[in-house]
C-alpha cells in the first residue's frame, strides 16, 4: 500500500471518527439549515428596512436585530394591504437567526471539514465568519453608546448615554464632595416604592415615563391629571402640567422622561416632587429660568442639603476633556458639512495631558473608549462628541484578516495546483 | 433504550449550546443603585444651621429660598423664618421696600431707614436689624423683622414674618439660629424667574425667532440642519415642502444660494446680473431681506432669504407648482409672522 493511500484512509477515518463522536451535531450542520438562515436573514433585513421608516431606526432594531423573532404586519399600501394588515407575521429575529448561523457554522466546522492544507482555506473563512457573528452579539451585549458635550473653555469629566434615564441624588452639603445615589431607570418602576441605605428617604414612584409633552400653566392653574398631587419644587412653583407620550424611536426624536415621586422620612411625607430628564443633557434646563431648577431640585433634610433630579444616566471618567476652540465649515453655497473639528486636550491623571485635534472619521481613542465628532455649534462655542464603548471593537477587523487570509490561500492553493497541472500537461511525451 | 439514551443526550447538549449563546446576548451590565463621590458640582449656596427646638422646618424651598422654617404651636405651624442667600450686594433699602409694600408702608427712604433699623452683632457678625410693621391694616399686628448680614459682596437675608408677640417671644431664638448658622455662597448669581421653555437640543438657540405656522401644514422631523419642517399635500397627492434654517455667515451668497434652488426645479443657473427676474426686496420683521419667487415647469420655490447679525436665515417652500400657487398666500403670511424678539 502506497504512502499517500495511507494518509488518505488515516484521514477519511478521522472524519468519520469525528462525525461519530459528534453525531449529534450533524443534523445541525445542515447546509439546507445555512441556506434557509440566510433567506431567512434576507426577509429580516427586507422587513425591517421596511418598518424603519414607521418606527425609526432605534425602533426597528430593537423589534427585528435585537430580539428573538418580531411581528410584522403587511403594509396596508402595498397589494392586498386591506386584507392581509390585519394577520400578524411573525419574523425570526436577529438573535434567532444569528444564534441558529453560530450553532449552524460551528457544527458543519467540527463535522465536516477536514484538517488538511487544501481545505485550511475554507476553514479559515469559516471561522472568520463565526467570530463575525460572535462579535457582532459581544458588540450587541456590551456596546454603549453616550455623548459627552463640552463648552469652549471648559472642560468635562462625564458622558451620558443616549438611552436611559436615572434619578440622581446629590448630598452637596460638604463644599468639597458631592455623594451622588443614581438610580436606574429599570429600578424606577410605577407604584413601586425605592428603599437605599445610601439614602435618608423612601421614594414612592407615582408615574414615571420615558416620553411627555410638557407646559407650564397659567400662575393660579389648579394642577390636574397626573400632576395632581406634586405639591414640592418646580413642578409646583412653574404650574407645570405633563401628558405622558409614546417614546419617540426616530433618530431626531425628542424624549422627555417623567418621573413624579412622593419621598418618605419613615410614615411622615415630605411632599412630592415632579422632575423631567431633557433628552439634550439637564444642563439646558438652564436656558429656562423658571425651569432652571429641574437639573436641581433642592431638598432640605437633617441639616443636609440634597439635589434631585432625573437625567441621562451617567457615568464619570478618571479623566477629562477641556475643548480648546471648535470649527464648523460647509461646503461653499451649501448646507452640506464639509468639516467639524474639535481641538482638544485630554487631561490625564498625574497631571499628564494630551492635546488632539477631533474631526469627522477622526475620533479620539483614549481607555477603552472611541470618541467621535457627533454635533457642534461653533456659534454658541460648544461641541458634542458620540463616546462608544465598545470592547470586541477589533473582532471584525481580526475576522476580516482571517476571511481574507483564507480567501488567499484557498485561490492561491488552486492557482498552484492549475499551473503545475498545465506545466505537467505541456511537457513532452 | 441506548438510542433514546443518546437522543437525550444529544438534546441536553443542544440545550446547552442554545442556552449559552442565550446567556451571552444578554450579559450586559445588570441595574443597580449606585453611591459614589465626586469633586463637588454644585455652584448655588448651602447654609446649615442648629434649629431651635420649637422651630420645624418647611420641606418647600421653592424660589430664592435656602431655608425655611415655622414656629410651632398647639395651633399648628406659625410664623415663616426664611434664608436667602443673594450674590450681589443687594441695597437695604430696596430689601426693606420690598417686604413694606407687602404689609401696606408708603416708600421706605434712607431716612426712614434710620429709624427703623439698627445694627446687631450676633458673634462675630454684624447684622443689620430691621423691623416693619403693618402700616396698611387697621389693628394689623403683621411685624416683619429683617436681618441682613453682608460679608465680601455677598448678601445674606433672614427674614422673620410673623405677629408682632410672636416675633418679639422667639426673637432671642432667632438670634440663637443666626448665631448657629454656617453659610457658604453659591459660585452663581440667583436668577429671577422668566417664563420661557428650552429649546430643543440639536438647534441653534442663538437669536431664534417665532412664527406663526398655517393650520393645515403639517409637521415633519426638525433634523440638525433644518429648525422647522413641515409638509402640505393637496387632494391629488401633491405636495409642497417647507422648512426653516439658519446658517454662520452668507453661506456662499445669494447668487450661489439662489442658482443652487434654481438646479432643485429644473431652471439654469443664472448670472449676477438676471438675478433680479427671480429675487425682490422684501421687509421681515423690520429688517431687509429677499424675496426669491421661481416657477418651474412642474415644481415651484418661493423663499426668503434674511441676513441678520451675521446669520443667514432662509424659509423656503418648495414643491408641485400648481399647489404652490395655492400657498403662495400662505407663505407670505407666514413671512409677516417671523418676529426675531
Amino acid at each position: 500500500m502506497s504512502k499517500d493511500t495511507k494518509s488518505k484512509k488515516r484521514k477519511k477515518g478521522s472524519l468519520g471518527e469525528r462525525r461519530k463522536k459528534f453525531a449529534w451535531l450533524v443534523p445541525l450542520a445542515s447546509i439546507n439549515l445555512t441556506l434557509t438562515l440566510l433567506s431567512l436573514s434576507m426577509i429580516l433585513v427586507f422587513v425591517a428596512t421596511l418598518e424603519q421608516v414607521r418606527i425609526g431606526i432605534r425602533g426597528a432594531l430593537a423589534e427585528y436585530f435585537e430580539s428573538m423573532f418580531g411581528i410584522w404586519y403587511y403594509p396596508e399600501q402595498f397589494w392586498g394591504g386591506e386584507f392581509l394588515n390585519a394577520i400578524p407575521i411573525p419574523i425570526p429575529g436577529g438573535y434567532l437567526l444569528g444564534g441558529l448561523l453560530i450553532i449552524n457554522l460551528t457544527a458543519a466546522y467540527i463535522t465536516r471539514f477536514q484538517w488538511t492544507g487544501k481545505k485550511m482555506g475554507i476553514q479559515l473563512i469559516h471561522l472568520g465568519i463565526i467570530m463575525l457573528l460572535v462579535g457582532q452579539l459581544a458588540t450587541q451585549a456590551m456596546q454603549e453608546e453616550s455623548r459627552m458635550q463640552i463648552n469652549k473653555g471648559e472642560s468635562s469629566n462625564y458622558i451620558e448615554r443616549f438611552h436611559g434615564v436615572e434619578l440622581a441624588f446629590s448630598d452637596v452639603t460638604d463644599p468639597e464632595t458631592q455623594r451622588v445615589v443614581t438610580i436606574p431607570q429599570e429600578i424606577i418602576e410605577e407604584g413601586g416604592t425605592i428603599r437605599t441605605a445610601d439614602l435618608p428617604f423612601k421614594i414612592q414612584v407615582k408615574h414615571f415615563g420615558v416620553n411627555c409633552d410638557f407646559t407650564v400653566s397659567p400662575e393660579g392653574s389648579t394642577p390636574a391629571g397626573l400632576v395632581k398631587d406634586v405639591n414640592r419644587g418646580v413642578g409646583q412653583t412653574a404650574n407645570l402640567s405633563i401628558s405622558e407620550k409614546e417614546e419617540d424611536f426616530s433618530s431626531e426624536g425628542l424624549n422627555f422622561g417623567y418621573l413624579i415621586f412622593e419621598l418618605f422620612d419613615g410614615t411622615n411625607s415630605l411632599g412630592t416632587w415632579l422632575t423631567l430628564a431633557h433628552p439634550g443633557g439637564n444642563h439646558w434646563w438652564k436656558e429656562s429660568p423658571k425651569l432652571s431648577d429641574l437639573a436641581f431640585q433642592p431638598i432640605r433634610h437633617e441639616g443636609k442639603l440634597w439635589g434631585v433630579t432625573l437625567r441621562s444616566e451617567r457615568e464619570y471618567l478618571p479623566y477629562s476633556i477641556e475643548l480648546l476652540d471648535v470649527e464648523n465649515e460647509f461646503y461653499q453655497g451649501t448646507e452640506i458639512p464639509f468639516n467639524f473639528e474639535s481641538d482638544i486636550v485630554l487631561n490625564l491623571e498625574g497631571n499628564q495631558s494630551r492635546r488632539a485635534l477631533v474631526y469627522m472619521n477622526t475620533p479620539l481613542r483614549h481607555g477603552g473608549k472611541t470618541f467621535y465628532q457627533y454635533q457642534m455649534n461653533a456659534a454658541a462655542n460648544y461641541t458634542v462628541f458620540q463616546v462608544i464603548r465598545n470592547p470586541s471593537w477589533l473582532v471584525p477587523y481580526i475576522a476580516c484578516v482571517l476571511v481574507s487570509i483564507g480567501l488567499l490561500w484557498q485561490f492561491s492553493f488552486h492557482l498552484i495546483r492549475f499551473l503545475r497541472k498545465n506545466s505537467n500537461s505541456a511537457q513532452p511525451a | 433504550m441506548p438510542g433514546s439514551f443518546l437522543r437525550a443526550k444529544a438534546f441536553l447538549r443542544l440545550c446547552i449550546v442554545v442556552g449559552s449563546t442565550w446567556m451571552l446576548s444578554s450579559c450586559g451590565d445588570q441595574p443597580e443603585i449606585r453611591s459614589y463621590e465626586i469633586p463637588s458640582e454644585y455652584t448655588g449656596p448651602v447654609v446649615s444651621w442648629e434649629l431651635p427646638e420649637e422651630w420645624g422646618e418647611n420641606p418647600d424651598l421653592s424660589g430664592p429660598m435656602a431655608g425655611s422654617f415655622h414656629v410651632k404651636t398647639d395651633l399648628g405651624p406659625v410664623g415663616r423664618i426664611g434664608v436667602m442667600p443673594f450674590r450681589e450686594s443687594v441695597s437695604s433699602v430696596d430689601v426693606a421696600n420690598m417686604f413694606g409694600m407687602e404689609l401696606g408702608q408708603a416708600t421706605i427712604d434712607e431716612e426712614k431707614l434710620k429709624k427703623i433699623s439698627e445694627i446687631k452683632k450676633i458673634g462675630d457678625r454684624e447684622f443689620e436689624w430691621i423691623r416693619i410693621s403693618d402700616d396698611g391694616h387697621e389693628g394689623s399686628t403683621r411685624t416683619v423683622l429683617l436681618a441682613l448680614y453682608r460679608n465680601k459682596g455677598e448678601t445674606w437675608l433672614f427674614p422673620f414674618i410673623g405677629d408682632r408677640d410672636l416675633i418679639r417671644e422667639q426673637e432671642q431664638n432667632f438670634e440663637s439660629f443666626l448665631f448657629s448658622t454656617t453659610l457658604r455662597a453659591g459660585k452663581v448669581e440667583i436668577r429671577a424667574k422668566a417664563p420661557a421653555l428650552p429649546p430643543p437640543p440639536t438647534h441653534d438657540a442663538h437669536g431664534a425667532p417665532t412664527w406663526e405656522i398655517p393650520k393645515h401644514w403639517v409637521k415633519t422631523s426638525a433634523s440638525s440642519m433644518r429648525l422647522a419642517s413641515y409638509e402640505v399635500t393637496d387632494r391629488n397627492g401633491s405636495k409642497l415642502d417647507f422648512s426653516v434654517t439658519s446658517f454662520p455667515g452668507d453661506v456662499g451668497g445669494t447668487l450661489a444660494n439662489v442658482n443652487r434652488w434654481l438646479g432643485q426645479i429644473g431652471i439654469d443657473p443664472v448670472q449676477e446680473a438676471d438675478l433680479d427676474k427671480y429675487i425682490s426686496p422684501i421687509v421681515l420683521d423690520e429688517k431687509d431681506a429677499q424675496l426669491v419667487v421661481a416657477e418651474g415647469e412642474t415644481d415651484s420655490l418661493y423663499a426668503a432669504i434674511l441676513l441678520f447679525e451675521d446669520r443667514s436665515w432662509f424659509f423656503k417652500i418648495t414643491g408641485n407648482r400648481e399647489l404652490a400657487k395655492v400657498e403662495k398666500s400662505n407663505f407670505l403670511s407666514f413671512l409677516e409672522s417671523v418676529c426675531f424678539h
